[in-house]
């Protein structure tokens, strides 16, 4: 999993824990730009072997005509639902924080899986829709799903648990746009301040973070860095003010020249990657190029999910022979502990541990 | 025993009970308030002896002496709901009156005088808030009668004076505003305060039991930024402009909200990111659906 960077905090004298390296945001959802290529096309390939391996299993020699996707492609799909989510909060006036946090969980999950398994336009919903419960915003189902058309209640409860397993649990989300607002209202500290600039960069801000959801950098960076970057790119001045005003520390001092460049400078370096990697990759992905994909999906869908299909079926029968083997197994084992005459089994040592655990399923 | 049976055998004096032939005054029967006939006669008993032992915590030295009283009395209403050794138990009641009488007598003073008070606090309560009714009451044809005086002005400038109609009708409405604003703020004012303080004068106040604060090994960023008391904050205009309160019902305040806004703001500023690709990458197995992350 990724290990986490020693905490380069100004203040690490202290033994105390800061809390933002106490969320599972900074323990288990933080990667580097090459982690994150590397996961996703190993993902893409394993994935495209085994369905190749179902597909050849229905019916031998059909997995040849079949285009998969790779995983630039898959990431293209997700940033168009990414931008759905947008359009579905805006419809259901949902606050901003339930959409952050839709997008994240959407993101995260296809850390874990692969679109070719699941489609997008489902995930996007259950996303959504766990998205309400977890910040305290929640509707009812019924409601929910008769104001989207083509979905039953079932489509959204269906994935649900798969969705929640992926992301770990992990439901609680450290949003950049409530770093943003938390900026707004530092810099009314710092002094000679004019208001009516400050407000005009915040908007622009606001929409550099709202753009900045179609990226990956809350996958790389923390959210207060990242608002830092989009009120950098609306008002350079005030942003580097403010970053100038939180390292206010000894350090900065003449006495210590170029050796350790003031914590202020390090901050405003990093901020520069963020910038553009939300310039770059901030806007809605070309709709004719997703049509494209959304075409080839429809044929290398992993035939073992489709209910229905063969491959599945063939599955679920091989989930339920292991399944009933396990109880004749355990049937095997009470009955054989009553005749020994000691329900719990006598001699523990003597039996071969078989791992019974349903983790594998 | 029914009423009219009570009637026919104990109207010309005391006679023998028709079952246990104990001779009984007309006098001494009660209607019953309970159901439970051993509940009634329990608290017949009680309320007897309630009257002569009625001692309190204050009369004794120490817990100790106090809750033994608390057992004689205890034993004594025992016995005598019971029905055993009644004679005896008997006797020891007339021994404690002979001995504690005086102190009987004290505390019998002492709960007419407490029962008066509280009846007269009553009293005092009641010619409050009926006072209170009467003066808004008052309030309220004030105001109408200077409402229906002012209509009546302006329709007579109207007719007498020749100036401009709209100055006259906006120079009448501004005086009734004037009015009306003068007149809230005077009597809310007096009986507002004048509640708070026979309120603060009845309850005293409870000091603050001194506490450690909470202590655990997290560093919240506390340094990093100070909270102030107000901010030019659109986004929570709504909440601070809401005169009712109803946006705060449950305990929101405004100052959490920024507080968590501002510990956002500074949380992890200095993290660097990670780089390049570690010696384990996170598993990426599609064999099963679902991936537990490993801690």
């Amino acid at each position: 999993m990724a290990a986490e960077a020693t905490p380069s905090t100004a203040s690490s004298s202290n033994s105390k824990i800061p809390i933002y390296e106490g969320s599972t945001q900074y323990r288990h959802w933080r990667f580097s730009p090459e982690q994150l290529a590397h996961t996703r096309a190993t993902l893409n390939e394993a994935a495209v072997k085994l369905i190749r391996d179902a597909f050849e299993a229905d019916s031998a020699g059909s997995s040849s005509s079949v285009s998969f996707l790779n995983a630039d492609e898959e990431l293209l799909l997700v940033k168009l639902y990414a931008g759905k989510v947008s359009q579905l909060c805006g419809h259901f006036r949902f606050p901003e924080e339930v959409e952050a946090t839709a997008v994240t969980y959407l993101k995260r999950f296809y850390l874990k899986n692969t679109v070719m398994d699941w489609h997008p336009k489902n995930v996007m919903l259950t996303a959504l829709f766990l998205a309400t419960k977890t910040t305290n915003h929640p509707i009812a189902l019924e409601h929910y799903a008769s104001h989207i058309p083509r979905t039953a209640p079932s489509d959204v409860l269906d994935l649900e648990f798969l969705v929640a397993q992926s992301l770990g649990f992990d439901f609680a989300v450290w949003h950049a746009h409530r770093a943003l607002w938390g900026i707004w209202l530092d810099i009314q500290t710092l002094p000679d301040i004019d208001m009516n600039e400050l407000r005009k960069a915040y908007d622009v801000a606001l929409t550099h973070v709202r753009a900045s959801r179609l990226t990956d950098v809350e996958l790389i960076y923390t959210p207060s860095q990242i608002a830092l970057a989009c009120l950098s790119l609306a008002s350079p001045g005030l942003a580097s003010a403010w970053a100038r005003s939180k390292s206010g520390s000894p350090e900065s001092s003449p006495s210590s020249p170029s050796s350790t460049p003031s914590p202020e400078i390090l901050v405003l370096e990093l901020l520069e990657p963020i910038k553009s990697m939300i310039l770059i990759q901030g806007s809605p992905p070309d709709v004719e190029a997703v049509r494209e994909v959304d075409r080839r999906l429809k044929l290398c869908k992993n035939p073992e999910k489709i209910v229905g299909s063969n491959a599945y079926n063939k599955k679920r029968e091989a989930q339920e022979r292991k399944a009933a083997e396990k109880r004749a197994r355990k049937a095997a084992q009470v009955r054989q502990a009553m005749a020994d005459g000691d329900p719990f089994g006598s001699e523990l040592a003597e039996q071969d541990m078989v791992d019974d655990d349903d983790d594998d399923d | 025993m029914c009423e009219s049976c009570i009637d026919r055998l104990f109207t010309l004096g005391p006679a023998p009970c028709p079952i246990c032939n104990k001779i009984l005054r007309k006098l001494a029967f009660t209607p019953q308030t309970f159901e439970d006939l051993d509940v009634e006669k329990e608290v017949a008993v009680r309320r007897r002896i309630a009257k002569e032992f009625n001692k309190r915590r204050e009369d004794f030295p120490d817990l100790r002496s106090y809750n033994d009283y608390l057992e004689e009395v205890e034993d004594i209403a025992f016995n005598l709901i019971n029905d055993i050794d009644v004679a005896e138990t008997e006797a020891r009641i007339a021994q404690y009156k002979i001995e504690n009488a005086a102190i009987i007598e004290q505390n019998l003073q002492r709960e007419e005088q407490y029962a008066q008070y509280l009846k007269e606090q009553e009293e005092a309560d009641r010619l409050e808030r009926e006072q209170r009714a009467a003066e808004l009451k008052k309030l309220e044809e004030e105001e109408r009668e200077e409402k229906e005086k002012g209509r009546q002005e302006l329709i007579d400038k109207l007719e007498t004076s020749d100036k401009d109609v709209k100055k006259l009708i906006a120079r009448s409405r501004a005086e009734a505003m004037k009015r009306a604003a003068a007149r809230i703020i005077t009597p809310a004012l007096r009986s507002t305060s004048h509640l708070l303080r026979s309120r603060a004068a009845q309850s005293t106040a409870v000091p603050d039991v001194p506490h450690v604060p909470l202590q655990d090994d997290w560093y919240a960023y506390e340094d990093k930024f100070t909270l102030r008391d107000d901010y030019d904050d659109p986004v929570s205009d709504a909440v601070r402009k809401d005169r009712e309160g109803i946006m705060r019902a449950g305990g929101y305040r405004v100052e959490e909200a920024w507080e968590r806004a501002l510990r956002f703001a500074v949380a992890g500023l200095d993290v660097r990111p990670l780089q390049g690709l570690r010696s384990e990458p996170p598993p990426a197995s599609t064999s099963q659906d679902v991936v537990m992350t490993a801690a």
